[in-house]
């Protein structure tokens, strides 16, 4: 009898301590949702194909996180605590990391890299090691095109603004209109904290999710914002650049860049590093790694731990809404204002430049170039404006690295 | 200069501040524009500069090769007349879709640096080379740029 009895009390004890029980517990219903919500990002990402390398790590991560008593992300270690430096400074942004490192999880110690903002800077890397500059070298007013549709960033600013949300929440909404995934998690990273009412993993999945989005959300503005003369326009070819052009570049934008907005120094500095090691052409072993091995290896690990920061009391709450709708809001004017300024090239050039090239200045590596090269198509079929596009596309890279170093400069946590 | 530093100071938020006032929120989107644009505007500049540079500097490497060729050409054709007048050639093979032209330039080159080596050589074939990058390996890269 006391067999049975020490047999059924370890049996209760083990539902008592399982996961199920978890979501019987106060608020336990909210995992179930989010889970449920993790299963319609995988199927988007695998069934539909929307940005799947990211996110279906972060779906997954959404997942994991969101089962009861796994303890593998804590949210409670990465609230801000303030502490006396022995300078006598007060620090209010003061992490223990020395907990995390003893107690944490393993999404715990995952996410470390993205609040030390070390995994998107070497995701820059990769892309650089991939970017090839030549078309905007040579054609350098490109670059106006990939200032210009940063305007969605700063814009939508004033949208986030006007919904009472704070600094923080502001500058990480308004940076989703960059197009640039790893971007957007630097700065809301740097910038958010357990006071606001969104996540980094908020952010980052709106990001992507209007990423996989571009080719449905640019063509209609970029078509009703310009005439079948304007969408029409055959560009000329561009003009061969040398080696040593290609070289100089990454040296040059990292100096430029980095000595007026110092806060942009890890996301430029990265992108052109890569970028200087694929042109050098002695550093082919390192430039493969980090165009492959090293950018896999760190989309797996800020994909996941992204996806670990998609807790409940984030993501079922009126902001995620709003992050929503100024997420579309910010891609649709960076889109709009990229090709309102491709038009005054368009005019300014006396019909040279074809204004749908403008949209692709809104970075979406090299998915917004593509598009652009679609609807130039559908007037033109023999028009090949990819390699053109392809200039305002890298330039909407530097540009909105620039974007959230200017952000970070005006906001301060 | 003060009064400058001080502007500059004002325009910075803590990232908790929340109701942000009409001129906050209008000074942030001016500033980062400006900012933006002037930034990559210097680039502009610079990599205009430096293109014009090597604009002038390729343009005259290209006269000069142009002008090299152009002299080779004219002792291959002479070399060409005095071998044939000797002994009939192997024809040369030609893939479909190269113009003369282009047979032309190789075959100058191909004499120029016959004449530099002192050896006699042959153009036997021309031929249009396979890209350097498999269609396997282009469609690699656009599947891992494709989340950016």
């Amino acid at each position: 009898m006391g067999i049975i009895t020490s047999f059924l009390e370890t049996l209760a004890d083990l539902a008592r301590q399982s996961g199920i029980a978890g979501f019987l517990v106060d608020g336990g219903w909210k995992n179930i949702i989010m889970i449920l919500i993790s299963f319609v990002f995988m199927y988007l990402a695998i069934a539909k194909g929307f940005e799947p390398l990211l996110l279906l790590p972060i779906s997954f991560g959404m997942l994991l996180t969101n089962l009861p008593y796994a303890e593998m992300y804590h949210p409670e270690f990465w609230d801000y605590g303030t502490i006396t430096e022995s300078s006598g400074a007060v620090n209010d942004h003061y992490i223990d990391y020395g907990r995390i490192l003893q107690h944490g999880g393993l999404l715990d110690i995952l996410y470390m890299g993205v609040k030390l903002q070390i995994y998107p800077p070497l995701i820059f890397l990769g892309i650089g090691a991939m970017t090839d500059f030549g078309p905007l070298i040579a054609n350098p007013k490109s670059f106006l095109l990939g200032a210009a549709a940063q305007g969605g960033i700063f814009f939508t600013f004033i949208g986030a603004a006007v919904l009472g949300m704070s600094a923080a929440e502001c500058g990480s909404i308004a940076i989703i209109g960059g197009a640039d995934g790893p971007t957007a998690i630097y700065v809301s990273s740097r910038l958010l904290s357990k006071t606001d009412n969104i996540g980094v993993g908020t952010i980052a999945l709106a990001a992507y999710t209007y990423m996989a989005l571009v080719p449905i959300i640019q063509p209609p503005i970029m078509r009703a914002l310009t005439t079948k003369k304007e969408r029409s326009v055959v560009m000329g070819q561009l003009r061969q650049v040398s080696k040593v052009e290609k070289l100089i570049f990454p040296i040059l934008v990292t100096i430029i860049i980095s000595l007026m907005i110092p806060s942009a120094a890890p996301l430029v500095g990265m992108l052109m590093f890569g970028n200087l090691l694929k042109e050098s052409g002695c550093c082919d072993r390192i430039a493969k790694t980090a165009q492959n091995e090293l950018m896999n290896i760190i989309t797996i690990f800020l994909g996941v731990s992204v996806g670990a920061t998609t807790r409940a009391d984030k993501i079922l709450t009126i902001q995620f809404g709003e992050v929503i709708l100024l997420g579309v809001i910010a891609f649709s004017i960076g889109t709009a204002c990229g090709v309102l300024l491709g038009k005054v090239m368009y005019l300014v050039s006396g019909g040279k430049i074809n204004p749908l090239i403008g949209s692709a200045g809104v970075s979406a590596v090299p998915m917004a170039a593509r598009v652009s090269q679609k609807v130039g198509q559908e007037e033109v079929p023999t028009n090949y404006l990819l390699m053109h596009a392809m200039g305002p596309n890298v330039a909407g890279v530097i540009g909105s690295a620039v974007a959230a170093g200017v952000l970070l400069s005006i906001i301060k946590v | 200069m003060d009064r400058c530093f001080n502007d500059v100071a004002q325009l910075l938020l803590k990232g908790t501040d929340r109701h942000l006032d009409a001129g906050t929120v209008s000074s942030v989107v001016i500033t980062g524009l400006v900012v933006v644009f002037i930034g990559l505007i210097l680039l502009i500049l610079f990599v205009t500069l430096y293109g014009l540079i090597f604009k002038n500097i390729n343009d005259k490497k290209a006269a000069k090769i142009k002008a090299e060729a152009e002299a080779a050409a004219e002792n291959t054709r002479k070399e060409a007349e005095n071998s044939a007048r000797s002994a009939p050639a192997a024809p040369m093979e030609i893939e479909d879709g190269i113009s003369d032209e282009i047979v032309a330039v190789i075959a100058a080159a191909v004499a120029a640096m016959s004449a530099q080596s002192g050896k006699k050589l042959v153009l036997r074939s021309v031929k249009n080379a396979k890209p350097s990058r498999s269609v396997w390996a282009s469609a690699g890269i656009a599947e891992n740029t494709r989340q950016f």
